[in-house]
């Protein structure tokens, strides 16, 4: 008698909304920050994507105008010492800074999560090990092993972009699996995760039904703020010589090139510079609104 | 202090709203409260009913997504809605102070207790020289019963056991005399002997000092033992208030009715006058006029529209129903339509199910060097031998800490044995999960007590039930959606419910999906670890009826662990109480309700908060330390009945009380059951 | 330590899988192959990896790091001064640093969600976004080209006066307290709000005590903690930084060398810096392990 009554009481609630209702519930309340965030990524994605189409002039011809010219409707933001089109540079350029950046913190954060969250789950001689490994990368500043690695590549490799993608995805990893083992810990302390393994499953069967969708909020936060540091990261190594070689029209190794032309021509140095910083603000302010929506904290580090 | 008004505080028509998502949820809707001076109210509902939010406002305190739509909070005289900040620092704890639900959290983890006294004593009180407020600091620690104060006063927050920790709040409040205390659910943090002790301490303290209490709680059997009046809450609604003698002998609003039904007895025998309460509060369903009317068993539609105000059916007794009058009658017909709940099945075959032989657990496993020189590690759990048969049911009881979750860790493989063995239907039981059959994993199912945390947030309940009848029957998928459709019925889940995500389920919605997961393995053991203790009453009594129903119809054994007697005294065929990782009792369930009891036994139901043993609190409020009891019996530091030296010296033997029932202790069994009589 | 060694380890594996030989690169791809051999042998080079790994780390135990390959000169008289610069240079900007992140996040905290914490917060997110390789730039361009009140180069020498040495590094100061202050402020921000949650501050507001004492007395000491381990990683970004900002504005720093030789793969001072790179993370994480148990006497205890 009182069970079916109960059921009853239990069916007046309203039907629960579908994954995809609550998504787009999300995104009309989503913060500021995201939104700002999110346009300044479409319009550097869309340049990223579009822009070799339509760039004036191919990055590496020279003499498209004189040297040094200044801002023209020709040469919008004018030439280089090589006569080259800055304009055209700063797009080419973000095709090739985005897609370094993205499959590098991609790579990085594949790899440390799998490393992470098997660590987390299997515990014992092999969380020691890797964790030992982990410790001893992180211990070396980030930069500095970033160089290391590009010298001890060797001079045949050095100056590839793939190089580059590797190196970063190499200097991201370990701090990645720190943060994953750390996500995957707070996850297998849950009693859902000892039912599974109590029910027989394998290990990466717990990760990646149990682990891996509850752990995915930190890690997709990590991730958009990977995206975010790459191009730093890149731009430093290409500032300091070590990152892809030229004439690639890396935004960090335009701006190390064109530092001496400053008085000449300030715009060569602004632009490269300008485009970097807004690509990275905004990237950074579309992980704060992401964090937020998924009600996660942001952990900046180095 | 005025003496013309008859209350020192009152809540007046409070209307408060929480801010939810872009709109606001009315919380608390037209709350009225009277508190006399030097009296103790008890402020009683389910959680989410508003009452801790409406004990807070007498503190001036609003959350801050908080918003109050009109009403006042008047204290002495004061509406402290209308203080800023600056003012109500001088009235907190000066003239009204707050005991919190969690000491744990709630004190300064970097700051001595001392410290966090004293400066209370500085802002408000009246000592304001060094000394002067050390002084007051030890004097009080003396008033709550802590022991050696001049050495606690100097320790951090977790060099403290949880009941000193509470001691110390309560030494907070009352530090510079405030006429009124608040207090939050003190307790519900506390195991049950120490619960037993705080409600003594606050007992003594309110007939020595005279303040007045608001205590703010879900346990009904509390409220009986403290209170002088009480006000119980359903969805922002005072439903009921009345003395306390007055509320549990004659109930009138269905919801405390329900409420009072819903309380586990130790006492099965006494006459019921009321039935537990079904389904649940659900904020988003909340008719017009009654709140509690969708869950009502003597509802006529127009209580759905009519908007309740609280009547005054016989003096100071308020109640907020207009069928008031009815419900006592209807009551009664429609007790005697239930049937006889059928009595304990006896089982006489004894088929052994789980045997444990001589078994003994620890955390850290002792490593080869460890064996070599013979050195064994802290043991959780010692010499343990006992059988569970098919289809019966076990309970477990004891503190937290005892080693009873321990236990079912063991069965379940968690944790192997390092000393005796574990059989299973008659063979010995690998200790690790890896060297365990298929079979083995399915029949043994393990029910945990949390149910937030026992289910995937990010898997549907389709999932959760799927992926067993996936992994041990390898079902094809259409078999799967019919059988999780059955599944979900059976624990009387719509089976609609397969599309939902743990989120949009109550606690007591998750726990039944969590039984039915256990049961769609079809086991032949249950591990219910504490699998009720985080459930409001009325849930609890639902969850615990139908798993009374499984024992009859499934055949299926339980290992049922809980803290609290009164809980497992209706489901157990047989009790096992443990104390200190050493089974002290264990005998049929009727036998280990009654005389004779194990000394412990017997401190564990005095210490249940029972709403027939009203007001009957004797003083004792030194606390008493958990002792490691010497070598022998665990429970020596702590026993009122021990008998000298040789309980801490040489461990208690078994007395057989009858063919299942057997003590373990000194004491002789005739001595036992005159003590417990007297 | 372990870490310490196996850092070693790692900057020994990484300098040997470098193409080519030390021997090589010091008499240039011209030499003939009996001097390289006879080069070869005076520099041991012929000995197995492992036992010159250990000749190495004995040496370097004793702070006997080997021979600079492009100078000649032992690798500590090498490094001495610039380690000597660049931990002035590094004390002066941690110094600035410490009042430019509490402030700001004490004051953001306390005024949570009210236009001074989003003003706070914005400009935050402008350092925090800004790598500091084009900070310096700016910085560069601001108070050298734009107003000319400092000097373009850091370039102190031994006998450059204190006053001279103080002008100099004004600019490296401010760059890297900047961002370090960034990464910090929001870090402290987060973990004061936390704090604000928890019971025990609602407890202490609940018996009276005063907005003040609140914050300094209950929340302030429970936040610190976490943000010293910020701190502490800070350090390790402070590293990577300096490599940054030396080079920039040419301070004859500990970073700069750094990269001058890997940029000429002098392997001994290569080695020699990263290992100290290295330690000084590992000490400053010890540093910080030991703050946090100073102000969590639950830590005291372990």
């Amino acid at each position: 008698m009182s069970t079916e009554i109960q059921i009853n009481s239990d069916q007046l609630e309203d039907a629960p909304i579908s994954r995809f209702e609550a998504l787009k519930r999300v995104l009309r309340q989503s913060p500021m920050s995201f939104r700002i965030g999110g346009a300044i990524m479409f319009v550097h994605v869309f340049i990223a994507i579009t822009g070799p189409f339509w760039a004036p002039y191919d990055q590496a011809t020279i003499f498209t105008g004189p040297p040094l010219m200044g801002m023209s409707w020709e040469h919008l933001f004018g030439t280089d010492m090589l006569g080259r089109d800055v304009f055209s540079r700063v797009i080419h350029g973000a095709h090739l800074v985005i897609i370094l950046s993205i499959s590098g913190s991609f790579l990085g954060v594949a790899l440390g999560t799998a490393l992470g969250l098997l660590s987390a789950y299997l515990r014992g001689w092999f969380d020691e090990v890797v964790m030992r490994l982990i410790e001893t990368l992180i211990s070396i500043p980030y930069l500095v092993l970033a160089l290391l690695l590009v010298t001890a590549a060797g001079p045949k490799y050095s100056g590839e972009p793939t190089l580059v993608v590797l190196v970063v995805a190499f200097v991201f990893a370990p701090r990645v699996t720190r943060l994953a083992r750390a996500a995957g810990l707070d996850v297998v302390m849950n009693d859902y995760v000892t039912i599974a393994r109590l029910r027989g499953e394998s290990a990466w069967s717990v990760i990646w039904r149990e682990l891996l969708p509850n752990a995915s909020g930190t890690l997709l936060v990590e991730f958009a703020l990977r995206t975010g540091y790459a191009p730093v990261l890149i731009g430093t190594l290409g500032f300091l010589g070590f990152g892809v070689a030229p004439p690639n029209p890396e935004w960090g190794l335009m701006i190390s090139e064109y530092r001496d032309l400053v008085l000449a021509s300030p715009v060569v140095v602004l632009a490269p510079a300008l485009m970097l910083a807004s690509l990275i603000i905004g990237l950074n302010m579309w992980t704060e609104g992401l964090a937020r929506i998924l009600g996660r904290s942001v952990r900046h580090e180095e | 202090m005025n003496n013309s008004s008859p209350y020192l505080a009152r809540l007046e028509e409070i209307h408060l709203s929480y801010r939810h998502d872009e709109s606001w949820l009315k919380v608390l809707q037209g709350v009225s409260l009277d508190i006399a001076p030097g009296e103790v109210v008890g402020l009683v509902g389910e959680s989410g009913c508003g009452k801790s939010t409406l004990a807070r406002l007498l503190l001036g305190y609003r959350h801050p997504s908080s918003r109050i739509e009109s009403g006042r909070a008047i204290l002495e005289d004061v509406d402290l809605l209308g203080l800023e900040r600056n003012s109500l620092d001088g009235i907190r704890g000066r003239r009204v102070a707050l005991v919190p639900q969690d000491p744990t959290t709630a004190l300064n983890p970097s700051m001595r207790v001392g410290a966090q006294i004293a400066e209370v004593l500085c802002e408000h009180g009246d000592e304001k020289s060094e000394e002067e407020i050390t002084a007051r600091i030890i004097e009080l620690f003396e008033n709550v019963g802590l022991p050696n104060p001049e050495f606690l006063v100097k320790r951090f927050p977790h060099q403290l056991s949880g009941g000193q920790q509470q001691r110390v709040t309560i030494a907070m409040a009352l530090a510079c005399n405030p006429s009124l205390v608040v207090l939050d659910e003190p307790t519900t943090a506390l195991d049950v002997t120490t619960q037993d002790q705080i409600l003594r301490l606050l007992v003594q303290l309110r007939s020595r000092l005279g303040i007045a209490m608001l205590y703010v709680t879900h346990d009904l059997g509390v409220v009986a033992q403290i209170a002088d009046r009480v006000c119980v809450m359903y969805a922002g609604h005072v439903v009921e208030t009345a003395a306390t003698e007055r509320i549990f002998s004659e109930p009138r609003h269905p919801y405390t009715r329900g409420l009072i039904g819903s309380v586990p007895r130790l006492d099965l025998d006494q006459d019921k006058t009321a039935r537990p309460l079904r389904g649940l509060l659900r904020r988003s369903q909340l008719p017009k006029g009654c709140p509690f009317q969708p869950r009502c068993d003597f509802t006529e539609p127009s209580c759905a529209e009519v908007h309740q105000h609280p009547v005054e059916v016989a003096s100071d007794h308020y109640v907020a129903c207009q069928r008031w009058q009815h419900v006592e009658q209807e009551e009664q017909t429609r007790l005697k339509d239930v049937p006889e709940s059928s009595p304990v099945t006896e089982l006489d075959g004894d088929d052994p199910l789980v045997e444990f032989d001589d078994v003994s657990l620890s955390y850290s496993q002792p490593g080869r060097l460890d064996k070599l020189i013979g050195y064994s590690p802290l043991t959780v759990v010692h010499d343990l031998s006992f059988t569970i048969r098919r289809g019966e049911v076990v309970a477990l009881v004891g503190e937290s800490g005892s080693g009873k979750s321990t236990i079912a860790k063991a069965v379940s493989g968690l944790l192997p044995p390092c000393k005796g063995q574990i059989k299973f239907n008659g063979k010995p039981l690998p200790g690790q999960l890896d060297g365990r059959s298929e079979e083995q994993k399915r029949t043994i199912q393990y029910i945990f007590q949390n149910p937030d945390s026992s289910l995937n947030p990010r898997a549907r309940v389709r999932g959760a039930l799927g992926r067993p009848l996936a992994k041990f029957f390898a079902m094809k998928v259409s078999e799967i959606t019919s059988k999780i459709a059955a599944a979900l019925e059976e624990v009387r889940l719509p089976k609609t419910y397969a599309a939902r995500f743990p989120d949009q389920l109550s606690g007591g919605e998750r726990q039944r999906v969590a039984i039915a997961r256990a049961l769609v393995a079809k086991p032949s053991l249950l591990l219910c670890d504490e699998a009720l203790s985080a459930l409001d009453v009325s849930v609890q009594a639902n969850i615990l009826s139908m798993l009374e129903d499984f024992k009859k119809d499934r055949e299926v054994a339980m290992l049922f662990i809980s803290h609290d007697l009164a809980v497992v005294r209706s489901l157990a065929d047989r009790v096992a109480v443990l104390f200190n990782g050493l089974m002290l009792e264990i005998g049929d369930t009727s036998a280990v309700y009654a005389p004779p009891y194990h000394p412990y036994t017997y401190a564990l139901l005095q210490a249940v908060p029972d709403i027939e043993r009203r007001n009957e609190m004797h003083e004792n409020i030194i606390e008493q330390e958990t002792s490691s009891g010497g070598r022998a019996c665990p429970f020596a530091g702590r026993c009122q009945w021990k008998l000298g030296s040789q309980c801490e010296t040489t461990p208690p033997p078994w007395r057989k009380v009858t063919g299942k029932h057997s003590i373990r202790c000194h004491r002789e069994l005739d001595n036992l059951t005159a003590l417990a009589t007297d | 330590m372990v870490t310490l060694l196996m850092v070693s380890v790692v900057v020994f594996a990484a300098i040997e899988i470098i193409p080519g030989d030390a021997a090589t690169r010091y008499l240039g791809r011209d030499a003939t192959p009996e001097a390289l051999e006879v080069l070869r042998e005076r520099m041991h080079l012929n000995d197995p990896a492992h036992e010159r790994y250990i000749k190495w780390i004995s040496g370097a135990v004793t702070g006997d790091f080997g021979t600079s390959l492009t100078s000649g000169r032992p690798v500590t008289e090498v490094l001495a001064p610039k380690i000597f610069n660049t931990v002035i240079l590094a004390t002066v900007a941690f110094l600035v640093y410490i009042p430019f992140s509490v402030v700001p996040a004490v004051f953001a905290a306390a005024n949570r969600d009210k236009l001074m914490d989003h003003m706070i917060s914005s400009i935050n997110l402008l350092a925090v976004s800004i790598p500091p390789f084009l900070l310096a730039t700016f910085l560069l361009i601001l108070f050298v080209i734009t107003f000319p009140i400092l000097p373009a180069i850091s370039a102190v020498t031994d006998e450059s006066t204190v006053g001279e040495f103080a002008i100099a590094i004004i600019l490296p100061v401010m760059t890297m307290a900047i961002v370090m202050a960034a990464h910090t402020m929001r870090m402290l921000r987060d973990n004061l709000i936390e704090v604000f949650d928890s019971d025990y501050i609602r407890m202490a507001e609940l018996k009276g005590m005063s907005k003040h004492r609140v914050l300094l007395r209950h929340a302030l000491p429970n936040a610190l903690g976490p943000s010293l381990h910020i701190t502490a990683l800070n350090i390790n970004f402070l590293v990577s930084g300096m490599v940054v900002v030396e080079k920039v504005f040419a301070f004859p720093g500990f970073g700069r060398e750094l990269v001058d030789a890997l940029l000429v793969e002098d392997q001994p001072v290569v080695q020699a810096t990263v290992l100290l790179a290295s330690m000084v993370y590992i000490f400053a994480n010890l540093a910080a392990d030991l703050g946090s148990m100073l102000l969590n006497p639950r830590l005291r205890e372990q």
